[in-house]
């Protein structure tokens, strides 16, 4: 079954990239240009995977989205894979490494600029996992 | 969900709580541009500004010190009759400026909110006398003397701290904004 993916992020260029590559590996992609947009695709649609930028409106409002995924009971077993450019775009504040992030069960970061096959790698693992721990719970 | 999107749409998403495109309601009137402050020292007043983001003329604005220029003093949203928050949006063009290391050379505005964000993170809070050198050097001699001057007239009258204040449970502080923002590097 094609599986589908939504992708929140306010840089259109960026975005056109990056869809460009999930569409040709046969993943279907919705995107919300803003975090309002967003939020209001993951409570009316069902994804299997959301592609999550940070730096949105007045600030990290993609970490705001996160953390209400946390707190939604069906919402928090979908992955999330994190991809910020938050470290060029306000380096002063952060020279070190990223940190896992871990708002839901299974997340991961990754940063812009991203290597495509990378991408399609990380997408297709972090399904499979939450996939596993769901099956696991029943 | 449209396929993609245009600079105005771009910059709408950037305003709190966008809901449509506020820019594009305006009807080009001048208000803003007539009560405004500083206009006569902004390469566009607001009015033009606004008309260029509609056009998607985004190379023009960026270049523009319009937004960093805006003293955030209000009077034109209060006054716009189409209600749309100006002073909102020439905060998020200074966002957006800076998120895409974008914006005109030699301005004191960018210079001065990393010294400022730099200080908050690592000490929890804003100390003058740290904050003005940090962006000053950039600047011309005669500027820094002023400042100087009008710094130690400050210190005589005991409205500047010599040493600056740091805030209690500090770590705490750092730990709070590490779990905001998953980045390291917050040393
Ligand atoms: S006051 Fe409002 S409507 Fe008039 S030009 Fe300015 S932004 Fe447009
Ligand atoms: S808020 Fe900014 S743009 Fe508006 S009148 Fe004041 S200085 Fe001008």
């Amino acid at each position: 079954m094609t599986k589908k993916l939504l992708m929140i992020d306010d840089d259109p260029d960026f975005v056109a990239g990056i869809k460009a590559i999930l569409d040709n590996a046969g993943f279907e992609v919705e995107v919300a240009y803003n975090p309002k947009e967003g939020l209001h695709a993951l409570q009316t649609k069902q994804y299997d995977l959301l592609l999550l930028d940070i730096m949105m409106g007045r600030g990290a409002e993609g970490i705001m989205i996160a953390r209400k995924l946390r707190k939604d009971v069906k919402l928090r077993e979908m992955p999330v894979l994190i991809i910020t450019g938050m470290r060029e775009q306000i380096a002063f504040l952060f020279p070190g490494e990223p940190i896992h992030p871990r708002f839901v069960e299974v997340d991961e970061l990754v940063e812009k600029p991203v290597e495509p096959k990378m991408l399609i790698e990380k997408v297709n693992s972090l399904i499979l996992t939450a996939e596993t721990k769901k099956a696991g719970k029943k | 969900m449209t396929d993609t999107i245009s600079f105005s749409q771009e910059v709408s998403n950037l305003l709190y709580a966008a809901e449509g495109e506020p820019i594009k309601t305006c009807i080009q009137c001048g208000t803003c541009s007539g009560t405004c402050p500083v206009a006569g020292y902004m390469d566009y007043t607001p009015r033009q500004i606004i008309a260029m983001i509609n056009q998607g003329m985004k190379e023009q604005v960026l270049e523009s010190n319009t937004f960093w220029y805006c003293a955030s003093c209000y009077h034109c949203t209060v006054r716009c009759p189409q209600d749309i928050n100006i002073t909102e949006l020439m905060y998020a063009l200074k966002r957006y400026s800076i998120w895409k290391g974008q914006h005109k050379e030699g301005l004191i505005g960018p210079t001065f909110s990393e010294a400022f964000v730099k200080m908050i993170v690592r000490g929890g809070r804003s100390f003058e006398p740290i904050l003005a050198p940090s962006y000053i050097f950039s600047f011309g001699l005669r500027e820094l003397l002023q400042e100087v001057t009008n710094a130690t007239e400050l210190l005589l009258k005991g409205r500047l701290p010599i040493l600056p204040a740091r805030i209690k449970r500090l770590d705490n502080f750092k730990r709070i904004i590490g779990r905001i923002i998953p980045m390291g590097g917050l040393e």
